[in-house]
């Protein structure tokens, strides 16, 4: 299983903090959501026992530079995650296939509907569910956060829109263990495994796009490599 | 009052938590209890609060972690989990939560999961992003002080 967190400066922990928290709390690994934080991947990788995955989580004003920005993060990072909230990047993130996360869609003034969710199951986006806001705040703005994830979840779950979970922490105090998640999230209507499926789809994304970048890789079911012997 | 006999007193589960703060944070029992109910009344309202009947017995703080045993009635367990990973401050101190295990009694519980000393923490100055700062340090792990409170780090990050 896999969260996706803010690492030092986007967040109040180093890379190494958080992931170091992540592998005693029972993460396989950690998916560093950059806004401005690069640490360095490959030396991370080797010192320590948890994988981390180098994302960068897209905060554009607009679709007009949201695209400007997918383009350029593509080819260089391993997890490409947008941030929605509004109308127009929900649908501009859904709409593109180059995206792998549309990040809190019902962040703001943002909202979700049938035509969203069709075009996300569509085109492969994962829709992520937000804990941030049940973990983290109260009174109106929970309740607001709450009724929120319930419409997402209801158009998830008829439209089978594939998506991923995370309690979106800042630093390694904010991180939470999968099954305190998994605790949470039968109180507020989903399924243990859903929210535990969510967690381990950061890991399969991760792997998915690893194979793609690897040089042997060409096209989905084609790759560079020995050809079968014939008898 | 006369005690129940045994068959018919509640049956209680034991979490043993592990809460982790920044250096200068500064709880106790009393303080975390009051998080715990907020939270749980927050999270179930009253009827769901008084079911899982959330106590917190021991508490043991030092060095920016403190070990304590949460009951819970039996059946309970994962809403006082849930109850636990909603609590992000005690007072005004940032806490990270984590049940490490679950026991049928205070003795297992405190016997298996609880004592894993966190280590003697040191003060030390480092340098971080090109300035001199102050850290905290416990085994490989560093609470360095800056302007705008602290950041977590490891001994990775100074290598």
């Amino acid at each position: 299983m896999y969260e996706a967190v803010y690492a030092h400066p986007d967040g109040e922990s180093t890379a190494s903090r958080v992931a170091v928290a992540a592998g005693r709390y029972g993460y396989d690994g950690v998916v560093v959501r950059g806004i401005d934080a690069r640490p360095d991947f490959d030396r991370l990788r080797d010192e320590l026992d948890v994988d981390i995955v180098d994302a960068v989580e897209i905060d554009a004003p607009d679709p007009e530079h949201a695209s400007g920005a997918v383009g350029n993060y593509r080819p260089q990072r391993e997890l490409v995650i947008l941030r929605g909230g509004t109308n127009a990047l929900n649908r501009f993130a859904v709409e593109q296939p180059r995206v792998d996360v549309l990040a809190r869609p019902m962040a703001g003034r943002g909202n979700f509907n049938h035509v969203l969710a069709k075009a996300a199951r569509d085109n492969g986006v994962r829709v992520e569910f937000d804990l941030d806001p049940v973990l983290r705040s109260d009174g109106g703005t929970r309740v607001q956060a709450l009724s929120d994830l319930r419409k997402l979840r209801e158009l998830v779950e008829y439209y089978d829109v594939p998506y991923v979970v995370s309690g979106g922490p800042h630093s390694h105090l904010e991180l939470r263990a999968p099954r305190e998640l998994a605790g949470l999230g039968e109180i507020i209507g989903f399924d243990r495994e859903q929210i535990l499926e969510g967690l381990r789809e950061w890991g399969r994304l991760a792997e998915r796009n690893r194979e793609r970048m690897s040089e042997s890789f060409i096209a989905p079911g084609v790759k560079r490599g020995r050809h079968e012997e014939d008898d | 009052m006369k005690h129940l006999p045994k068959h018919l007193r509640p049956r209680w589960r034991y979490l043993a938590v592990e809460i982790e703060t920044w250096p200068d944070a500064s709880l106790n029992r009393g303080t975390f209890q009051r998080e715990l109910w907020y939270a749980a009344q927050n999270l179930f309202g009253d009827t769901g609060s008084a079911d899982a009947d959330l106590t917190v017995l021991g508490f043991d703080y030092d060095d920016c972690v403190a070990e304590t045993i949460v009951r819970v009635r039996r059946g309970y367990v994962d809403e006082g989990r849930a109850a636990l990973a909603c609590i992000d401050t005690v007072g005004d101190d940032p806490v990270g939560v984590r049940v490490r295990g679950v026991s049928g009694t205070v003795r297992a519980c405190s016997e298996r999961y609880l004592h894993g000393r966190a280590g003697i923490s040191e003060e030390r100055d480092v340098v971080f992003e090109n300035e001199s700062r102050t850290a905290v340090v416990r085994n490989s792990l560093l609470d360095v002080s800056g302007p705008g409170g602290f950041t977590g780090a490891t001994q990775l990050d100074f290598e």
